[in-house]
């Protein structure tokens, strides 16, 4: 299939492409290689190869990850973030699930005029109206308090298009059959319309949780109370505190990754999906 | 189902999101819209004037907006040719690559995962004028350089260090538009004779085009929006040369509590941001209709 030429073409491109992703990479080898070090070691490496190459394994090999989850409130974070994930995961998917089905498949007043402003504010950006939200929850006193910090974001029109989207085609036979059945319509939701639709609710929830995961700005104005912290916020609560080492800023960040990892190695394939559907997205 | 019914059923469907959607979309947006002409100063809220157009004129009088602009444009120039060009080269090589394409696809891909903050905190170490990058340079004999503790490279490094956070993202995008190349056309073109230059300039950038309008003005959007990166590395500085648009609403609104004129910017912020959009949105649109000419072109 391939001329010999061609074959020494690819062998070449492929070992150039291996070096450049090496270089690429340098920062992010450079992170995992010294949060296994003390400070001293990391500077004492810089300027060698040895910059990028872990310590060797010893009994204070995992110092800085011990003493980042054993003398700081990095675990309550993380706690936290997967806590708020999990509550707006579930609150999205009824709120948005419910209206994004509303659209599909019954008849309502101004329906198709709703949809279309569902339409227009997804291009909203939410920079625009964060200090809106920061005045009513502070108003309402709901600052330090996860309902002033979820309120905000149950709602996402993003959401309720990519669930109508799903639910309109939908077979309509199937709900016939349950109102023969005498099955309320809330019940039909949330025993036939969900589950029948796994993908598009896999989508939302993984995406929920990256949103919530690596949230930044909002989290930071409603939260200055260690205890309620988001990872994001909290890592930079740990950092910025001098007593912190460059060893266990590493490993900080290295542990705030993790989750993150594990979301994208398990549901890699809607994650691909959507980001290359919104590519192709037929408008 | 009787059509009253059905009616009633719908809103208690949609009523929820529309209750949250009034609370926290709709009013804010009226609100944002309504304090941009008043100077409403959140910790005295009952002296409220209205003042007309006054803020608008300000917020382009103010030094501090107008650099933020000008960070915000430079860095916009800065990082969409180097992250679009340069998830457009990855996706290309990683396309004609026959081994470790796997690899490859998540070796490019792994800065993505990062979150922005994390992605900063790093960065400043890798930044620091004693750190990894700088003993990287002297190893190929460059002096060390400041980096973002300089007004001049500050801006341009946090834009370089995005595009490698970002680069990743667009080249997935670009893979899936490259697979979706109908392969007959390059076999079409083999018969001819033509070289891979000219299956790239007559096939390929043809067919990717709009996609590539796409990836551009996401980037273009996203670069606007830009806030975390200076937050965690710089605070804005030095000497203002990283403070944002998003950067001074924030400052404005939730620091100095100045709602009547955050909200000035925050709707000149959402002008651009939502022509951008419309834009973005009407080139995408009649993709379909671009690619019957592109192939009418090619039978002649």
């Amino acid at each position: 299939m391939f001329t010999k030429k061609q074959k020494r073409i690819n062998v070449v491109l492929v070992a150039v492409m291996l070096v450049m992703s090496l270089f690429f990479l340098f920062p992010v080898i450079w992170m995992l290689a010294n949060s296994f070090k003390t400070d001293a070691a990391i500077t004492g490496d810089m300027n060698s190869l040895a910059a990028f190459i872990p310590p060797e394994l010893s009994g204070s090999f995992l110092d800085n990850y011990i003493s980042v989850l054993t003398d700081t409130n990095f675990i309550r974070y993380m706690a936290n973030t997967l806590f708020y994930a999990a509550v707006l995961i579930v609150l999205g998917i009824i709120v948005n699930g419910l209206a994004g089905y509303a659209l599909a498949k019954i008849n309502f007043p101004f329906k198709e005029r709703w949809l279309l402003i569902i339409m227009l504010l997804m291009i909203v950006p939410m920079e625009t109206i964060i200090t809106i939200h920061f005045l009513f929850i502070a108003k309402l006193g709901l600052l330090n308090n996860i309902i002033g910090y979820v309120l905000p974001m149950i709602v996402n029109p993003f959401n309720i298009f990519l669930f109508r989207q799903v639910f309109v085609s939908l077979p309509d036979d199937v709900y016939e059959a349950a109102q023969l059945d005498f099955c309320s319509p809330v019940k039909y939701f949330f025993t036939m319309v969900l589950p029948m639709s796994k993908s598009v609710v896999a989508t939302v929830s993984v995406f929920t949780f990256l949103n919530v995961w690596n949230d930044y700005l909002w989290p930071s104005l409603v939260f200055t109370s260690s205890d309620l912290l988001t990872a994001q916020i909290g890592l930079n609560a740990i950092t910025s505190n001098e007593n912190t080492t460059m060893g266990q800023t590493l490993a900080v960040i290295t542990l705030v990754t993790i989750p993150v990892i594990i979301i994208y190695a398990l549901f890699s394939k809607q994650i691909v999906e959507g980001v290359v559907s919104t590519g192709s997205k037929e408008g | 189902m009787k059509k009253k019914t059905e009616s009633i059923l719908g809103m208690a469907f949609f009523g929820p999101a529309l209750v949250l959607l009034t609370l926290f979309l709709f009013v804010p947006m009226v609100l944002t819209l309504i304090f941009s002409f008043t100077d409403f100063f959140a910790l005295n809220p009952g002296l409220t004037h209205f003042v007309g157009l006054d803020n608008y004129f300000q917020v382009f009088k103010d030094e501090d907006f107008r650099q933020a602009f000008g960070n915000t444009v430079k860095f916009v120039l800065i990082i969409v040719p180097l992250q679009g060009l340069g998830a457009l080269g990855l996706a290309l090589l990683i396309n004609r690559v026959t081994r470790c394409k796997t690899y490859f696809k998540v070796a490019f891909f792994i800065p993505v995962v990062m979150s922005l903050a994390v992605v900063s905190t790093l960065w400043v170490q890798i930044y620091s004028p004693e750190g990894i990058l700088n003993s990287l340079l002297a190893g190929l004999g460059i002096d060390a350089k400041p980096f973002i503790h300089s007004s001049a490279q500050a801006l341009p490094s946090i834009a370089i260090m995005s595009a490698w956070q970002g680069v990743g993202y667009q080249m997935i995008i670009f893979l899936g538009g490259l697979q979706a190349i109908n392969p007959a056309l390059y076999e079409a073109a083999e018969m001819d004779h033509a070289s891979g230059w000219q299956k790239f300039r007559d096939i390929t950038l043809p067919e990717l085009k709009p996609l590539c309008v796409f990836v551009f003005i996401t980037i273009t959007i996203g670069a606007f929006r830009m806030l975390v990166q200076p937050m965690v590395m710089t605070g804005g500085g030095p000497s203002h040369s990283t403070y944002t648009m998003v950067y001074d609403i924030y400052e404005t609104g939730t620091v100095n509590w100045e709602i009547g004129l955050a909200s000035t910017m925050a709707i000149v912020f959402a002008f651009f941001v939502m022509i951008l959009t419309v834009i973005q949105t009407i080139l995408t649109r009649d993709k379909e209709g671009k690619k019957h000419v592109y192939k009418k072109a090619k039978k002649n």
